[in-house]
């Protein structure tokens, strides 16, 4: 039937649009928060590895090892802080918080203060590290490891949201669009059966019909086909046309 | 835990030391100093649950069993001592805000018998916000340094020796015996980190440096594996490991590290409580000495099994006789308690030079006058062949350290580290 295609082709239409807008949303929503949060992360970490190495100064020279280590397992609380360790001028670590011990993927390369490192070590995860220099780096260096999976998770969450915003838009917009498309149907139905009683020439052409009294463009179709199949049989007187042209 | 107020707290009996004959009658003037007539409030924020209870309900009962040999026979002037007790579970935070309702709220004469270094650390600070209210700290069970340097120091007083000189003494020994490669297995926090530098420090002393370390969580159970800590310190083939930990960790260290093939001497520092690894490892292990063998502890007491000392025998004597138990209250998992341990020998030692001191202070109690009463004691006889001084720049009251190893089924003073160790 042809108004069941123009149907299909309306409901396609209408996922298509969504799927389109799905899409680069959610890319851009990606790209969003994943460059905001690693930028926040990156300057929430460089902030508190200034903080630590600031106030390591006067334990570093003054105090025991134990009153950093105090410091670090405060800052360790904060949400998105992997790790902490405290190496001093000659690569000793002096406080760190890794259990069951130091991974070999620190021993190997530390973040620098200009440049943040991404690492992936292994039973720990994936973090980005960044660090910053104690007395100017002649009594050491603060390293502090974002967990980047918690980025991801955080993007995941936002994302998720964006797609069942979308996917309720979407499928209130489906009921919209069944329910618009079948209001239009149903006179278009009528409209074809009358059609093809005017074609049989039976009594539903008789100028009393429901449609022919519609004041839209199904009334005024209707009262083109009897004008036609008027003009078409000479039984039938002929009257103006229906419709005047535009 | 239950909260109490100031009036409920006192009138309940705070910590099960009054009767109800021997309730204070408080009176509004004196309540503030944590001070009545008949009554002197200590405050306590302690291990009571969780898996280091044992450490501070052993030095609660040793405390104890002094405090109420002296209420009973009279007094402090004719003043029962009080203990207002809140359970930390070793826990920092919780270790703060119970200082502060100790000091703000309860408003007790000074705080006594803290448990741990990560604990002790967190609340020095509040002692220093507070300090126009002269809350000082005596006797914590933790031999870490913040407390024993500026700018803390002038807030507590310490008896015990410092794990400096407990990991100075064990890396000595070691070292006089050839055991030159000496890791660290430590609790990844403010107490694993000084016993950490106290054996860092040591071995720098002999030129030599730490060969391996591995930390575990504070709170770690007997039940948890070890494995990743002793194949980590297993790649470094050390010839000791000192271990800075509580017992329930140091005793799956222990098991994990015989099993796995790590069979080095395991030196524990005093805090690991020595009775409970004990208990733990050899409950149902019908070959416990194969693990016990290797155990050597340092303590900061002498062995309660020591009679010569006559502090010893009066310990054993009044923990017979009151044997006392924890606050129920604050009793939430079972805990069979020891007739002796070296826990409980603290405490009663804590306790009673903290009635030497109260005493000394005099019947006019008042905290402004507290500082000078302590730094008045010199050569104090504890009855542990030490004698006690403090003064300005010296707030530790005793310096010894103890060595033991087990020998059927229980701790005793270590003769001979060659014989023990190289035999």
């Amino acid at each position: 039937m042809k108004v069941q295609k123009l149907f299909q082709k309306t409901l396609f239409g209408v996922f298509l649009l969504f799927l389109v807008i799905s899409l680069s949303t959610s890319g851009l929503c990606i790209y969003t928060v994943d460059t905001y949060l690693s930028e926040e992360y990156e300057t929430n970490s460089r902030a508190i590895a200034k903080a630590v190495a600031d106030a390591s100064v006067d334990i570093l020279l003054n105090r025991d090892l134990s009153a950093l280590q105090s410091l670090i397992d405060q800052f360790i609380e904060i949400q998105g802080i992997g790790y902490i360790y405290i190496k001093d001028e000659y690569g000793e670590f002096l406080a760190h918080t890794f259990v069951p011990g130091i991974p070999d993927e620190i021993g190997q390369i530390a973040s620098s203060p200009d440049e943040a490192i991404e690492r992936h070590i292994p039973g720990f995860g994936d973090f980005f590290e960044v660090s910053s220099p104690i007395l100017d780096g002649v009594a050491g260096s603060v390293h502090i490891g974002m967990n980047s999976s918690l980025i991801a998770l955080k993007v995941q969450r936002a994302v998720g949201q964006q797609v069942y915003l979308i996917s309720s838009i979407f499928i209130l917009g489906v009921l919209c669009a069944v329910w618009l498309v079948n209001l239009a149907a149903k006179p278009l139905g009528s409209l074809i059966d009358y059609a093809a009683a005017l074609a049989r020439d039976r009594d539903s052409s008789t100028p009393d019909h429901n449609l022919l009294r519609r004041p839209d463009e199904v009334g005024q179709l209707a009262n083109l086909f009897l004008y036609f199949s008027k003009v078409m049989d000479p039984r039938k007187a002929i009257g103006a046309p229906p419709v005047e042209p535009a | 835990m239950r909260i109490l107020t100031r009036r409920s707290a006192l009138l309940s009996g705070m910590g099960g030391l009054l009767g109800p004959q021997a309730r204070p009658s408080i009176k509004a003037d004196t309540r503030a100093s944590g001070v009545t007539d008949s009554s002197i409030v200590l405050g306590v924020s302690s291990a009571f649950s969780g898996p280091s209870r044992g450490l501070g309900i052993e030095l609660y009962r040793g405390a104890m069993s002094y405090f109420q040999h002296v209420n009973q026979t009279g007094g402090i002037a004719g003043r029962e001592v009080v203990l207002k007790c809140y359970d930390d579970g070793y826990q920092p935070t919780l270790s703060v805000q119970n200082t502060m309702r100790l000091v703000l709220e309860d408003q007790v004469f000074a705080l006594f018998g803290y448990v741990g270094t990560p604990t002790v650390t967190r609340v020095l600070p509040v002692l220093k916000k507070f300090q126009d209210r002269q809350a000082f700290l005596f006797f914590p069970f933790t031999g870490a340094q913040p407390q024993r340097e500026p700018p803390y120091d002038e807030f507590a007083f310490n008896l015990r020796a410092s794990y400096r000189q407990e990991t100075a003494g064990l890396v000595d020994n070691l070292v006089a015996i050839g055991k030159n490669r000496i890791a660290v297995f430590y609790q990844a926090d403010a107490y694993g980190r000084s016993g950490w530098a106290g054996a860092r420090r040591a071995m720098m002393q002999h030129g030599k440096r730490i060969v391996g370390e591995a930390t575990y969580r504070r709170g770690t159970q007997f039940t948890s594996s070890m494995r990743a800590q002793v194949e980590i310190l297993k790649k470094q083939n050390p010839d000791a490991v000192i271990c800075v930990g509580s017992y329930a960790a140091c005793a799956a260290f222990l098991r994990d590290a015989v099993d796995l093939g790590l069979r080095v001497p395991l030196a524990n520092l005093s805090f690991v409580g020595s009775e409970n690894l004990l208990k733990l490892i050899s409950e149902g292990n019908e070959h416990s000495e194969r693990y016990s063998g290797l155990l050597v502890n340092s303590q900061v007491v002498p062995s309660y099994e020591d009679l010569s000392m006559p502090t010893v025998r009066e310990y054993r004597r009044l923990m017979a006789i009151y044997a006392p138990e924890p606050p129920p209250e604050l009793l939430k998992e079972d805990y069979t308690p020891f007739r002796q341990s070296f826990g409980s020998l603290e405490g009663f030692l804590n306790a009673k030079l903290m009635v030497e001191i109260l005493r000394r202070a005099g019947k006019d109690l008042d905290r402004t006058n507290l500082e000078s009463t302590v730094l008045s004691i010199k050569n104090f006889d504890m009855g542990i062949g030490e004698r006690v001084s403090f003064g300005p720049d010296r707030r530790q009251g005793l310096q010894g350290i103890y060595y033991t190893v087990v020998e059927a089924g229980r701790f005793v003073p270590l003769e001979s580290w060659e014989d023990r160790f190289l035999t």
